[in-house]
């Protein structure tokens, strides 16, 4: 798995775009239209207008944007008569602009939401269209999808759907991505086996040494505190403390308690602290965010970072000489290794405005009936490869992507499983979210306090955050009620969750 | 006669007028001030308000009618620990930079007001050029002019035997809140040294040759001559800068998010984590609950505001007595 590369069609648009296009086109025996191969605009069948209009769009970007920049210039070809906006902002920005257009008229023709915002909240306030009504041949549509996908409750609500998941949630962001060469100098091959958390510690003390102060064996964006939290969290979950997220902290919805007096936590976090002590963590790792974590690596300032798969195709693409490689998290307990759980549906969910115009709702159900076509997720899967993936199985396997970000959705399909919702349940705990305020210190500001030496006693500190979270959890369902949301805790509960198995609609049936 | 005396006299003759009268007189005084007035109507006042109107509501920001909590958010800030964290951030942080930032303004001010120093301008322009650097930007720069692994600040101490083992400035929590006041006193050390420079170019030369003519020494100067005579505009400058070094949102946003585990949270990255900061976590923003924090702080700092009024008056009246004293001087 090892990121020696040939020539790709993202390397290709790259270098021509840097303004070698002749050259390479001769070198390499490249199609002029190397785009084109990709990404083919076919009528959709929706009435598109032909006079003057401007569509606007608004995501979250990362490695999305590499698919719509490409998607939208060959759309606005199609349709010289359509000038595509594309705005690609952080998270933070998006749920500051989406709601403030939406208040004063000016939102993009399709959204995301803001992540804090339900989409029973949003169908409330009337921000989100019904796609039944946008999307040609909607019911084929939707049912070209595998099973999970649309979800009522998650996606839709009273038999309309509101939310397009344009990709599969199944990943998790703490793997391993390690520099070969120095886990080689090191005597390591984390493709040997799943590397346990002992042989982590270990390897990055080696790695130090080795490096002699030139690098260090960890590294992780520390200034960005969510990344402690969901480096522990990821190492308890697959060791067997199974949890799904509620708010801003964790329960354990096989129970509904707060999991974070389960010891697998403490142990976690002992792993981080060893790596600490034996000095195997890069100096200034608590004053980077992830992004600065990221971009060291490929410096050799690291030997090891635990970050998602999104990194793959920027490194491949900034930095093709960088021989990186994958694995899964290291695991607490071999060889227990607890499936990761993710929620119903999918990930990156996007809207159409329900105040857009008729010929802005037109444009976005071709486009979204294009990302529900073989040939759409194929284009997806091509470009956008492994940060977030293509929803069609058959259209990863078949996409032209780079073998370290194929073998990445592989491990995410042996290693991620859909857990339950309590809002799949019952519609009204969407009710518990809008009343949920954020427990604070949360668990990922407990894990840096512990780290810095600032907490003492890191199991009074779980203990105290696992009490507030459990107050925080009957405060929020006691107020829903009081607004008249028919909530309990025992919604919370499914003793029937196996995390080794996708809770599927039978599992809620048999509650 | 001197301009007080003149003032005085016309001072009955203004006062038999209407107000409708004074203000059609100084029609022109007022309408230069209405853009001045507008904005600040919609960027201060208004502001001020709806902080005030919105710290009763529980809403995200998102839905379009919030719920009214009277005063739910007020008390359940007032037993927040991370609130008064930050309240006492913010005050370290303007008691440890205000002392030190205008002790050094005032000795680079006092070097570069002395006419003997031909490049003077060249100095006053380059400790002034950090000010109008873009904060976030610094913010940025700074992590890497400091930072623990290859930093310039830290290979230097590490060469010159000051250190042993790099410092992790903004990473290490008993540092963090210090090293953001540093950053934050080279950012704006400028400002501070153009107010001294104003208020020194105020002394008149005569005073110095005056004392020079009677032995005094530079330190006789300084300690007989300008420290008095700065005296009513210190009190303008120190609390101009105390509440200006409440405003440090940029900075500590930049280098450590207030960090690590609230470090080096002041009151402005308070305000920001629990109306915004919340974004990317599955919780709804508190927009009224950090208004009711804003509304704390801003009380506050309306406390130092006020003394900053009391303040100007009586270096109002110092200054008056002081151009008596010269008129008077002048007259013998």
């Amino acid at each position: 798995m090892s990121a020696k590369r040939k020539m790709t069609r993202r390397d290709f648009l790259k270098t021509a775009s840097m303004g070698s296009l002749g050259a390479l086109l001769v070198a390499q025996g490249l199609p002029l239209a190397a785009q084109d191969a990709v990404i083919n605009i076919v009528s959709s069948g929706a009435d598109i207008t032909s006079d003057p209009v401007t569509f606007r769009w608004i995501d979250s970007g990362d490695q999305k944007a590499v698919f719509w920049n490409a998607y939208f210039a060959e759309y606005m070809e199609a349709h010289p008569n359509v000038t595509i906006q594309y705005d690609a902002l952080p998270w933070n920005e998006i749920a500051q602009v989406v709601p403030l257009g939406i208040r004063n008229g000016t939102a993009h023709d399709v959204y995301q939401r803001p992540l804090s915002v339900t989409l029973a909240q949003a169908v409330n306030e009337g921000w989100v269209a019904a796609l039944d009504d946008i999307i040609p041949d909607f019911e084929a549509w939707k049912a070209s999808f595998p099973g999970g996908v649309f979800v009522e409750g998650i996606t839709g609500f009273n038999g309309k759907t509101y939310s397009f998941p344009a990709t599969s949630n199944k990943r998790y962001g703490t793997h391993l991505l390690y520099n070969v060469a120095y886990l080689e100098e090191a005597g390591v091959d984390p493709q040997a086996g799943p590397m346990s958390a002992d042989d982590f510690v270990a390897t990055a003390k080696k790695v130090t040494e080795n490096g002699a102060g030139r690098y260090f064996g960890f590294i992780m964006g520390g200034n960005q505190v969510n990344r402690w939290g969901a480096i522990v969290r990821e190492f308890s979950r697959m060791a067997g403390a199974i949890s799904m997220s509620v708010g801003n902290f964790d329960v354990d919805l096989s129970t509904g308690e707060i999991p974070y007096t389960n010891p697998l936590y403490l142990e976690a976090i002992d792993v981080l602290l060893r790596l600490r002590d034996d000095g195997s963590v890069f100096p200034g790792t608590l004053s980077m965010n992830a992004p600065e974590a990221r971009a060291r690596m490929p410096q050799g300032a690291a030997g090891m970072i635990l970050q998602g798969p999104w990194n793959i195709p920027i490194w491949l693409r900034e930095n093709p000489d960088f021989d990186f490689n994958i694995a899964g998290q290291p695991l607490l307990d071999p060889p227990t290794l607890a499936p990761i759980t993710v929620g119903p549906g999918g990930s990156n969910e996007i809207h159409v405005n329900a105040a857009a115009s008729d010929e802005t709702k037109a444009i976005a159900g071709d486009i979204f009936h294009y990302l529900g076509t073989y040939e759409g997720q194929v284009a997806w899967a091509t470009l956008v490869g492994a940060a977030d993936p293509a929803i069609f199985a058959e259209a990863i396997a078949a996409a032209d992507m780079q073998p370290l970000e194929r073998n990445a959705l592989l491990m995410f399909n042996e290693q991620v499983r859909v857990g339950p919702s309590q809002i799949v349940r019952n519609a009204d705990t969407a009710a518990v979210n809008l009343e949920l305020r954020p427990v604070t210190p949360n668990l990922a500001e407990t894990v840096q306090g512990i780290y810095t030496g600032q907490i003492d006693d890191a199991a009074a500190a779980l203990a105290d955050l696992a009490g507030r979270a459990d107050a925080e959890l009957d405060r929020a369902i006691a107020a829903a009620a009081e607004k008249g949301a028919d909530v309990s805790r025992d919604d919370y509960v499914f003793p029937n969750w196996d995390p080794y198995q996708d809770y599927g609609e039978d599992k809620y049936a048999e509650l | 006669m001197t301009v007080a005396q003149q003032i005085s006299i016309g001072a009955p003759i203004q006062h038999s007028r209407s107000l409708r009268q004074r203000i059609a007189d100084n029609r022109w005084v007022y309408l230069f001030m209405l853009p001045s007035l507008v904005l600040t109507l919609m960027f201060t006042l208004y502001p001020i308000f709806a902080s005030f109107y919105y710290s009763l509501f529980q809403w995200s920001g998102f839905t379009s009618a919030p719920h009214y909590i009277g005063t739910l958010n007020f008390s359940e800030v007032i037993v927040d620990k991370q609130f008064y964290n930050a309240f006492k951030n913010s005050f370290i942080f303007m008691f440890c930079s205000v002392p030190i930032k205008l002790s050094l303004a005032l000795v680079i001010a006092i070097v570069l007001n002395d006419r003997a120093l031909r490049l003077a301008p060249i100095f006053r322009t380059m400790f002034f050029v950090p000010v109008v650097t873009t904060t976030a930007i610094v913010g940025i720069v700074m992590t890497f002019i400091m930072s623990p692994f290859n930093g310039p600040i830290n290979m230097i101490m590490l060469d010159l035997g000051v250190i042993a083992r790099p410092i992790d400035f903004f990473g290490d929590p008993k540092l963090a809140l210090y090293s953001v006041v540093g950053v934050e006193i080279w950012k704006w050390l400028g400002i501070p040294m153009i107010y001294w420079l104003a208020a020194l170019q105020t002394i008149p030369a005569s005073l110095y040759e005056a004392a020079e003519v009677d032995g005094a020494n530079w330190w006789s100067k300084f300690a007989y001559i300008t420290v008095p005579l700065l005296k009513p505009f210190a009190v303008i400058i120190v609390l101009i800068t105390a509440v200006g070094t409440l405003n440090v949102f940029a900075l500590a946003m930049t280098l450590t998010g207030g960090g690590p585990y609230f470090a080096s949270e002041v009151m402005e990255v308070y305000i920001y984590r629990t109306a915004f900061g919340a974004a990317n976590s599955l919780t709804l923003p508190r927009i009224g609950y950090a208004c009711a924090a804003a509304v704390y702080f801003g009380l506050s700092v309306m406390v130092m505001a006020t003394l900053q009024l009391f303040g100007a008056r009586w270096a109002n009246k110092e200054r008056a007595g002081m151009s008596a004293a010269e008129t008077t001087a002048d007259g013998e």
